[in-house]
């Protein structure tokens, strides 16, 4: 399914002291398949317009479609568009109510009238996804879990209706670097099933350079790249100019250059980074 | 959610806006009393014009503290209602079963709900005007008397601020745990009454939780930094009355004399 946004315009509180331009005349399309990353300094709009995919902000100017279903306008189905558009926030841990997990998990896939037989299938499999384990923690209450259990149970209760499009508001925010990679990977594992586009906003260049396979950059409301990871990391300059850092290894990549060891190729990963340098120092022999 | 207007404050730079928060309460409790003492509707029409003039001096927009009305129009409505067929005095208009509508009644129902609006409009044009901050200061340099009989009226003050502050924190809150939810299909308009009541569960449980973790968040922030309410704490932001803040007595004075004596007729206008 693809996301495709045109000419999108919103502004906060108009009108009133308060005014504030969140988003101006931001236009692109996301294909189904994509790893889409949005990244942006604190402030450009990235959370503003990630919470239009779901139409949880309603479109003021311009126009976004999700497939065949049109967000501007005013008989748009909510239901079917929240069940196919899945939205995980900041610290989503702070969404938990029910008072079992099991109950907090099936309140998405409930909500969207799926049946009640297979809900607990839905619910079972999702918390085995994110890696907790079903029978220990169904019947606990979600605010006795530990931190990280709390993030796994959100997520669960996210991506337990099945939607097609995920959009992730930060999703490793305040986690280890064990816990950040865990979530990663479970992202990588649900692309694998049923998740078929996945949308993220990240202030993590690591994460964006090694997980999506398009990027795009907000700066001051505005949109600035359209690109791959690859193409806008190996012009750090540019980037520098809206206050972000590139991934650590075109850093390191870029010091090397400086120091007469050209990689000739912008790495992305520990991975390439590596074989590049060993390439590289083999040459040299 | 963040549009809730009621009592929020706007910024602008009137002079309204600059006058001492302490005046500002003395003279909006003055207000009140007149509002609740005066009988006549042409006083009635003088409080009006009164209003609506500060209201433009201030600088906020007349519809938004029109709008602060809406918030109580259905306590008004009900009250008036009320007061419409408990008066039994006067001529009798017209009468049906076991209710009457007397003359009587009708001009306490419409006293009553004037009092309410302009006791509405006045007190939000003040927390328009001035910020909580400002406000609390006033309030515990107001309540210096009570200090002398030990009432610890800092603690008050610092109560009364930290709540004010926390609202819009609360309401930031709601806005993001509503999204979160509905973002799980939860809907929180279908329904009738008791189906809303229990779609808010979702919202307000996350809520509790969250305001107990910032308060517990506070508390600690506050010991760290060894916050105590010592008897003689300094501020940083010291009001002082201005000359603005005399004209201001001056006027408000001057048009309570004018109320009052349109109230009793004094020039024998009706
Ligand atoms: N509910 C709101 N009411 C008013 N202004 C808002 C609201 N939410 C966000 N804003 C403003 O809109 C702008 C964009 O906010 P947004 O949350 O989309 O930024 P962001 O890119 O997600 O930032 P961050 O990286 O800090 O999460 C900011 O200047 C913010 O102050
Ligand atoms: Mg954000």
């Amino acid at each position: 399914m693809q996301i495709k946004v045109e000419g999108l315009k919103y502004t906060y509180s108009p009108k009133t002291p308060f005014e504030k331009v969140a988003l101006d005349d931001i236009s692109f399309t996301i294909n189904e398949g994509d790893t889409i990353g949005i990244i942006g300094s604190t402030g450009s709009g990235k959370s503003t317009l990630c919470q239009h995919f779901n139409a949880l902000i309603r479109i003021s100017h311009g126009k976004i479609f999700v497939g065949d279903m049109e967000l501007h306008s005013k008989k748009l189905d909510l239901g079917v568009l929240r069940k196919t558009v899945g939205m995980l926030f900041q610290y989503p841990e702070y969404q938990l109510f029910a008072d079992t997990v099991k109950d907090d998990v099936e309140f998405g896939p409930l909500n969207f009238g799926m049946p009640k037989e297979e809900v607990g299938e839905l619910a079972k499999y999702a918390l085995e996804l994110t890696g907790l384990d079903f029978d220990a923690v169904k019947d606990k209450s979600p605010f006795e879990l530990s931190g990280g259990q709390k993030r796994r149970a959100a997520i669960a209760g996210v991506i337990a209706s099945r939607p097609e499009i995920l959009v992730l508001d930060e999703p490793t925010a305040g986690l280890d670097p064990q816990g950040k990679k865990e979530i990663l990977d479970l992202v990588k594992k649900l692309k694998e099933s049923y998740v078929k586009t996945v949308i993220m906003i990240s202030h993590n260049m690591d994460e964006i350079a090694e997980y999506c396979n398009r990027v795009i950059v907000l700066n001051d409301s505005k949109l600035i790249y359209d690109t791959t990871p690859r193409e806008l990391f190996s012009n750090p300059e540019k980037l520098k100019e809206t206050g972000l850092e590139v991934p650590h290894v075109v850093a390191i990549s870029s010091m090397l250059k400086e120091g007469g060891i050209d990689l000739g190729e912008t790495p992305l990963t520990k991975e390439e980074f590596i074989s590049l340098l060993t390439r590289r120092l083999k040459c040299e022999k | 959610m963040r549009e809730v207007s009621f009592g929020q404050y706007y910024p602008s730079n009137s002079a309204v806006h600059k006058m001492d928060a302490r005046v500002k309460l003395l003279l909006t409790i003055a207000f009140i009393v007149m509002v609740f003492l005066v009988k006549s509707l042409y006083a009635y029409i003088a409080i009006g014009v009164f209003i609506l003039l500060t209201t433009l001096v201030s600088r906020v927009p007349v519809l938004k503290v029109l709008k602060s009305i809406k918030a109580i129009i259905f306590i008004v409505v009900i009250m008036s209602i009320i007061n419409l067929f408990a008066n039994a005095e006067g001529k009798v208009l017209c009468s049906w079963w076991i209710f009457t509508i007397t003359d009587g009644g009708i001009i306490t129902a419409v006293n009553l709900a004037l009092r309410l609006i302009f006791l509405v409009m006045g007190t939000s044009l003040l927390t328009y005007t001035t910020t909580p901050m400002e406000l609390t200061d006033g309030m515990e340099s107001l309540m210096y008397p009570l200090k002398l009989i030990k009432v610890p009226t800092h603690d008050i003050a610092i109560i009364m601020s930290i709540a004010l502050r926390f609202i819009p924190i609360l309401m930031e809150e709601v806005d993001k745990i509503m999204m979160a939810q509905k973002a799980r299909g939860a809907c929180f308009d279908r329904g009738g009454l008791l189906q809303r009541a229990k779609a808010l569960l979702p919202v307000l449980i996350p809520l509790f939780v969250s305001a107990f973790r910032r308060a517990d968040e506070l508390a600690l922030a506050l010991d760290a930094r060894c916050y105590n309410a010592t008897p003689n704490r300094t501020k940083y932001k010291k009001a002082t009355l201005a000359i603005r803040d005399l004209i201001a007595t001056l006027i408000t004075g001057i048009f309570i004399v004018l109320v009052v004596a349109i109230n009793n007729n004094f020039w024998g206008l009706y």
